[in-house]
């Protein structure tokens, strides 16, 4: 039982990160019709703004100005790149932003080198928060997700409550309205595309020291956002949402569960040994396939859900 | 007693709240030339996406050559000698105005998804294709891309691609929508001549075109048919006249 | 003799590419320079890899992200037939390996392909960056079909050569690269004049009126994936036979953006531009990685520029040139060219300088190494060096964007000429 909680909950704070990330690539793509590959890479640059920033000035004062600093990175690739590859086409788009997402993984390695950096958490925040039956739950965790709760709300208002919220709303669902909204297309376009930025370097700030701050960690995460916006279906928050929550928790109770394919054939009677057809793939435990399962579950709603769970459109 | 070629019964479609097509009835006889007009907003373009399968019917039964369309995809639709073109112009805008012709021929001759001829070799394919180059007058333009051609030369290609599988029933979107006079005239000219025994149902805004070239007239008003007759009932006809020039008639 | 005259660029490309090797022979011991030989049978193998590619981006418009999984799974395929041939359990000529390879290629194009090319376009790009993720996860997991992190070894000389070659040298790996580099690419450029070929083109340029000219865009999109797998496994096949291991970066996702980066560069449009691409990545890849940290940079950073300035790739850059050589007036451009020549130099050497010394006080400094050129030791924590880099920089930038007022202008009046003489369509 107390696994079940600490996993629950940890699987709660890495689906929020994971949401964090995916929520700012999902409102670009569907508004821009950008896949932005570089988007993981903010999530990497959020990171290694906030250790150095808070090795000068203290981890506090990081968690807002690297992500405003992402943001103007945004800003800058979507005004001075994006816009001028724009008129050759979506895929010339996605090609710019691949060929982005390469140059800041070697920038970012010629700058902080090739290993990892010691970004470590606030030690205000280093302590258990409460312990259950002897597993202990970091406060910094708690602090996540206070962060991508609070994020969640000013977003939500932002969206509902401003002009340009609802602009942005009715370009998700109709995304021929952008381009029926008038002049002021590209200056909605820079500041979906600064804060989605935005977003994921504060996705980067909290997600740095969770996990690690090095220079593959775009890489790794790029894809599984990838998945979480196929799964979720394309031009869907909510869908989104649930696929980012899900994932987490998956991806958490992978670790914990030590079965296999084979302990659940045995219970109905079928021993699996050595010499079973894919005796291999079926010994496999759980834990060991826990990176493979985001891209197996992709598969599998592509089977049978080829839209996504609550996508409205193709491509 | 053969079956009409296109026979739609009770046909309504909506997009979300809003019915566009509101429960039409139309049959068209083998052979005929058959126009729809009404005014914009009518649901004619949408009545076209029905019939060629682009979008789902949301009740009703639309049969080609007595056969339903119904659960079937675009291709299977054209497969049973349905070809349709489009109000937007839709060409392969990269490949050449030759291979253009060439696309639309390959099914219907049979190639299916080969890849195993050489197109090159393949005469009967390129001289048909060569031939119907010159009867849409485009032989000079035939290893031009296609994205290159004028709106008119466009326009010219767009109806050789649907015509160039010999369909039995071809759908012409506003055909000649755009073009000045003559390039007009030189489009009927056209149509009338591909269109030859065949089944042909257009879309078209120019009267002098509809009345130039259609046997029987359809009335298409806010999704409902209001009328359906040969052209010269049509014209005496009070609830069109009423529909088009907003003259309340009593 | 007609069919010398019809097929002279490939009978010319295959003298050349066979003559080649020889201006690297060390005559004093009387063997091939094995550095040489690798390298253009690494060339051979990927040139094949970014022509099947170029099947499903050039053709198809099919932008995929995993593309090396059709590769690596080849290569898996056929490193297996080897040891069950080494072991006696079936027989197979060592040339037919490729084929092997290719048929395991075809095989997992299929079955991969029957998933993914439901969707296209930005989909397709995400869920084959995901199945390569899959795929790559799996060959560190499995040890049975991938060998874990060690992969699968083989050994390549196995007797069953049909025409009495043992392939224990280079050289003659080389041959068989060569040979098959030349089949798989000659039987891809005759696949793009097929009706499959040609409506492959058709689905990317439109791929609804292909609809409804009879035609199930999926269907097209499957079969020119499952065509795509079977070359990519031949690329893979040699490639087993060339390094006679295959370990899980064949299925990276490296690997797939390799091909990606040689297309796009070399230019997708046309079938000789990813084979231009392969060279340049390749020789990029092999030559700068022995003096820097950084190749992978400056390919993007390639890469990165042709897309905003150029998508044509090298390829569409130098068609462009064929209006003004078709009026015979390429000379006038001769002196534009030199006029931009230093300035452009200048914003290379700059940021090649910069990046370098980046570069050194990070990785190169963590790695024990020292910044040199031409045996001077440069010691990257004084500001000179870094000044003069920025200043190469920003000063080749300025001038350039002059210079580069002056070549446009020259450069649209030989346009306009030569729309004016009607050889421009």
């Amino acid at each position: 039982m107390e696994v079940f909680v600490v996993s629950l909950l940890n699987g709660l704070v890495y689906g929020m990160l994971l949401f964090m990330l995916a929520s700012g690539l999902t409102l670009i793509l569907s508004m821009m019709g950008v896949l932005n590959f570089a988007h993981a890479s903010a999530y990497m640059l959020g990171a290694y703004f906030a250790y150095t920033i808070s090795q000068y000035i203290g981890f506090w004062p990081a968690l807002v100005i690297a992500p405003l600093l992402c943001g103007l990175v945004g800003a800058a690739i979507e005004m001075w790149g994006l816009r001028r590859v724009h008129r050759n086409g979506h895929i010339a788009e996605l090609l710019f932003t691949f060929g982005l997402a390469l140059i800041i993984e070697k920038a970012v390695q010629m700058t902080w080198g090739l290993l990892p950096v010691p970004y470590r958490v606030p030690a205000l925040l280093d302590f258990p928060l409460f312990s259950i039956y002897g597993t202990h739950f970091p406060a910094y965790r708690a602090f996540m997700l206070l962060i991508s709760a609070l994020m969640f709300g000013a977003i939500w208002l932002g969206l509902t409550r401003t002009r340009i919220g609802l602009v942005i709303q009715a370009a998700l669902t109709h995304p021929d309205m952008a381009s029926a909204l008038g002049h002021n297309v590209p200056r909605v376009f820079t500041l979906v595309f600064a804060a989605g930025t935005a977003l994921a370097g504060l996705a980067g700030v909290i997600g740095g020291n969770y996990q690690v701050t090095e220079p593959a960690m775009a890489f790794t995460m790029g894809p599984i956002v990838f998945v979480v916006v196929v799964f979720g279906g394309l031009g869907s928050l909510l869908g989104c949402f649930i696929a980012s929550i899900l994932m987490g928790l998956i991806q958490t109770f992978a670790v914990v569960f030590d079965v296999s394919l084979a302990d659940l054939l045995a219970r109905f009677g079928f021993i699996v040994t050595k010499d079973t057809p894919f005796a291999e793939v079926l010994t496999v435990t759980l834990p060991r396939v826990g990176a493979l399962l985001p891209f197996l579950m992709m598969v599998l709603i592509l089977v049978f859900r080829p839209r996504g769970l609550m996508g409205t459109r193709d491509t | 007693m053969s079956a009409p070629a296109v026979e739609l019964k009770a046909v309504t479609k909506s997009f979300g709240r809003t019915e566009i097509i509101r429960g039409v009835d139309l049959s068209i006889p083998r052979g005929e030339r058959h126009a729809i007009i009404g005014p914009n907003g009518a649901g004619k373009t949408t009545l076209f996406n029905l019939i060629s399968g682009r979008f789902p019917v949301s009740s009703g039964t639309i049969a080609v050559n007595g056969r339903s369309t119904a659960g079937l995809a675009p291709q299977e639709i054209n497969r049973l000698g349905l070809s349709r073109s489009f109000q937007i112009t839709s060409i392969f805008p990269r490949m050449t105005v030759f291979e253009n012709i060439r696309c639309g021929l390959l099914w219907s001759q049979g190639y299916r998804y080969s890849f195993w001829h050489l197109l090159g070799g393949q005469k009967k394919l390129n001289d048909a294709a060569d031939a119907l180059l010159e009867r849409l007058k485009l032989g000079d333009r035939r290893n031009l891309p296609a994205g290159l051609l004028s709106y008119a030369e466009q326009r010219a290609l767009e109806i050789g691609i649907t015509i160039a599988g010999g369909a039995e029933i071809i759908l012409l979107d506003e055909p000649t929508a755009g073009m000045s006079n003559s390039e007009t005239d030189a489009a009927v000219e056209l149509i009338r001549s591909v269109s030859e025994g065949k089944t042909l149902l257009m879309v078209e805004h120019d009267m002098s075109v509809v009345f130039g070239l259609a046997d029987r007239i359809t009335v298409l008003v806010y999704g409902e048919v209001i009328a359906s007759d040969v052209p010269a009932a049509i014209r005496g006809n009070a609830a069109v006249q009423e529909a088009y020039l907003g003259t309340v008639a009593a | 003799m007609s069919l010398v005259r019809r097929h002279w660029v490939w009978l010319l490309a295959l003298v050349v590419l066979l003559a080649f090797p020889f201006l690297f022979f060390d005559w004093s011991k009387g063997r091939h320079s094995g550095f040489v030989l690798t390298l253009m049978s690494e060339i051979g193998v990927m040139a094949i890899f970014a022509l099947s590619y170029n099947m499903l981006m050039g053709q198809a418009g099919l932008l995929s992200f995993g593309h090396a999984v059709l590769l690596g799974l080849g290569a898996y395929c056929a490193a297996h037939v080897v040891n069950l041939v080494k072991a006696g359990t079936i027989w197979l000529p060592t040339e037919l390996v490729p084929l092997a390879g290719g048929l395991g290629g075809m095989f997992f194009g299929f079955v991969l392909g029957w998933l993914v090319t439901r969707q296209r376009a930005t989909a397709f790009a995400m869920i084959t960056m995901g199945l390569g993720e899959l795929v790559s996860a799996a060959a560190l997991m499995f040890m049975g079909f991938f060998g874990g992190e060690g992969g699968i070894s083989i050994d390549r000389v196995m007797d069953t050569s049909l025409f009495g070659v043992a392939y224990t040298s280079p050289w003659q790996v080389y041959c068989l690269v060569l040979a098959w580099a030349f089949i798989a690419a000659m039987l891809m450029r005759l696949q793009t004049q097929t009706p499959l070929g040609r409506i492959a083109n058709a689905t990317r340029d439109n791929f609804e009126r292909a609809q409804f000219v009879g035609y199930d865009p999926r269907i097209v999109r499957l079969l020119q994936f499952t065509l795509s797998g079977f070359f990519a496994g031949i690329a893979g096949g040699l490639y087993v036979l060339i390094y006679e291991i295959v370990t899980f970066d064949t299925v990276s996702a490296a690997k797939s953006a390799n091909a990606l980066l040689a297309v796009y560069i070399g230019g997708a449009g046309g079938f000789f531009g990813p084979i231009l691409g392969t060279i340049v990545v390749v020789l990029l890849q092999s030559g700068v990685s022995l003096l820097s940290n950084a190749w992978l940079l400056y390919v993007g950073v390639l890469f990165i520029v042709m897309v905003m300035y150029a998508p044509g790739g090298l390829i569409g850059l130098i068609f462009m040139h064929v209006p003004i050589w078709r009026i015979g007036r390429l000379r006038e451009l001769l002196l534009p060219y030199a006029r931009a020549f230093p300035p452009a130099l200048m914003v290379m050497l700059g940021f090649v300088l910069l990046v370098e010394l980046l570069s050194f006080t990070t990785i190169g400094a963590a790695q024990g190494k020292k910044f040199a050129i031409g045996g001077n030791v440069i010691d990257t924590t004084a500001p000179l060096p870094w000044l003069i880099a920025l200043a190469a920089l920003v000063l080749g930038a300025l001038w350039i964007r002059r210079e580069a007022r002056g070549f446009r202008e020259r450069w649209d009046a030989l346009i306009e000429d030569a729309k004016r003489q009607g050889v421009v369509s």
